[in-house]
């Protein structure tokens, strides 16, 4: 999944770039308000990890801004004003969830698994589709209930596509969640990605829909 | 003559009118009293008394409207004071405004005072709890590396500063603005925007938050401290109710009592005593869990308030804080 931080303390930033990464996410940073505005809006991003105390655009400013415009993506507060009232604040001015720092960077991995997934409209952790299940909490793909070694970006593109499935993504769809925005894309590999993962999870598990793009069935 | 008009010239005007009715009575007076053996009643005479009558109380009552502004002063500075009103309203005669003028502008230099304050304690914190959430992602790695203890020990130590910002923070908040004049929150409003809040920070999980309390209870506590107070009572049951929590709440003896019902375990009662101390937890499993009581009981005290916990009708704990009723 592709998540936004947006960040100012850049030693924070990067060790939450660190940490989502190894987490199987891919990850860009905002170091301010302006800079959080412009992606958010120009880029497809999974989840947002939003500090409310960001410099040239605060936080608060954002989350209205950004729902007022109809952005729906998930957004993990993650802020030093860790009173309630501010708390009734941010969640009424439009976030999902709100963490006060410091945090447990464990805290922050699994709300942010939890609001991906319900964001999907998933209600129990572990997706599964037929005979291949994915655990985000473990970053863990099984077969039939044997384990599956995949790179990141096999699980990226398998976990996007697990998170919406019964739904067509299309290939650019694919390449915007599983690459930085630094990233050079190339919806290329997104081929080979698929190509490998009908090669360890079955061939007929992601459907190419012609001219649309991939689907995994919900009851396959 | 409208009653925001010269105090002096109303004054003047009522004593004038009284001194000439009492010329004229006096004057009855002494022709009675002096002149008795040939005081005859002259025609003119009823006309006289009722004239200087009708002067005497007509200056009374000058006199007494002259002086309305100032009971209504005095119950505007009460209204103040019980948290109806946030400045003294209204206009005075010419005489009495500069001193309504004055005291409205302290009003607001302590406002902004309280303001500032706030400001300051929230600037502190948020520069505290930022290095703190780095120093703490610095130490995760030590623990994979095998510096197991000492992983432990930053972390524990981490938590306890974070505890020590959280406490004083709430209480710096509520000591500044606790006796500030004109506050007034409704406890309905702020239950309902927590219970908001609350139901999306525990998505995952069902149960549900029954608000019972009345739209016409207020009490005289700033909305902030009333949200902290609520939001730990509500969280704290939250975190340990099976499926439902309830607020009520009630007036009694000129304070509201807030009662926070859950069908959770609940507290042993000897441990009751111990969640309401500062930083110490009953339950050493639910991070964070603990404080929160202890910030209801500092904020419920520095309002006058208290707090009590005993065993629910519903199983789990009964957490009963008394505030101060705001009219």
């Amino acid at each position: 999944m592709r998540i936004l931080v947006a960040e100012d303390e850049p030693l924070l930033a990067k060790q939450l770039a660190t940490a989502l990464s190894e987490a199987h996410h891919v990850v860009d940073c905002a170091l301010d308000g302006a800079e959080a505005d412009f992606l958010a809006t120009t880029e497809a991003y999974d989840a947002i990890v939003l500090d409310l105390g960001l410099p040239k655009l605060d936080g608060l400013t954002l989350l209205r801004r950004w729902r007022d415009a109809g952005v729906v993506i998930p957004i993990l507060v993650l802020t030093a004003r860790g009173s309630w009232h501010e708390k009734v604040q941010g969640i009424d001015t439009g976030a999902d969830d709100y963490l006060s720092k410091p945090f447990r960077m464990e805290e922050v991995l699994a709300r942010l698994r939890a609001l991906i997934r319900r964001a999907s409209g998933h209600a129990h952790p572990e997706m599964r589709c037929g005979a291949v299940a994915l655990d985000p909490r473990l970053a863990r793909v099984t077969l039939n209930d044997v384990p599956v070694s995949l790179t990141g970006h096999e699980f990226r593109v398998l976990s996007y596509l697990m998170h919406h499935r019964g739904r067509v993504v299309s290939q650019a769809e694919l390449t915007e969640h599983i690459y930085a925005q630094s990233f050079d894309r190339d919806s290329n590999t997104v081929e080979v990605f698929i190509a490998r993962l009908r090669r360890k999870l079955g061939s007929t598990f992601i459907r190419t829909v012609r001219g649309l793009g991939y689907r995994i069935d919900a009851q396959s | 003559m409208n009653s925001n008009s010269s105090f002096r010239l109303r004054l003047l005007l009522g004593s004038v009118l009284w001194t000439l009715g009492l010329l004229a009575l006096a004057h009855m007076i002494f022709r009675a009293i002096f002149i008795r053996p040939h005081f005859v009643f002259r025609s003119a005479d009823p006309i006289i008394i009722g004239l200087a009558l009708l002067f005497a109380i007509s200056g009374l009552m000058a006199v007494r409207s002259g002086l309305i502004p100032f009971r209504r002063l005095r119950q505007r500075l009460l209204d103040v004071r019980d948290g109806r009103l946030q400045t003294v309203t209204g206009s005075y005669p010419n005489e009495v405004q500069p001193l309504v003028d004055d005291l409205n502008s302290l009003l607001e230099q302590r406002d902004r005072a309280v303001r500032e304050a706030q400001a300051k304690a929230g600037d502190l914190a948020h520069g505290l709890k930022t290095p703190l959430a780095i120093i703490a992602q610095e130490a995760e790695p030590l623990e994979r590396e095998g510096h197991t203890e000492l992983a432990v020990s930053i972390r524990v130590q981490i938590e306890r500063m974070r505890r020590q910002i959280e406490y004083q923070l709430a209480q710096a908040r509520a000591a500044a603005t606790g006796n500030t004049p004109g506050v007034r929150s409704s406890i309905k409003e702020s239950a309902v925007g927590l219970s908001r809040t609350l139901h999306r920070l525990y998505a995952d999980r069902a149960f549900s938050i029954e608000i019972e309390a009345s739209g016409e209870h207020f009490v005289r506590v700033q909305r902030e401290d009333l949200d902290e107070i609520l939001g730990n009572l509500l969280d704290n049951a939250c975190k340990w109710a099976k499926t439902r929590v309830v607020l009520s709440s009630q007036i009694a003896n000129c304070e509201l009592l807030m009662v926070v019902d859950d069908d959770g375990p609940g507290i042993a009662p000897s441990l009751r005593e111990s969640v309401l101390q500062r930083g110490v937890r009953a339950d050493e499993t639910a991070p964070g869990s603990g404080l929160g009581l202890a910030i209801v009981r500092r904020l419920a005290e520095l309002y006058r308030g208290s707090i009590s916990l005993e065993q629910s009708s519903m199983g789990g704990l009964r957490a009963t804080v008394r505030l101060p009723v705001a009219g």
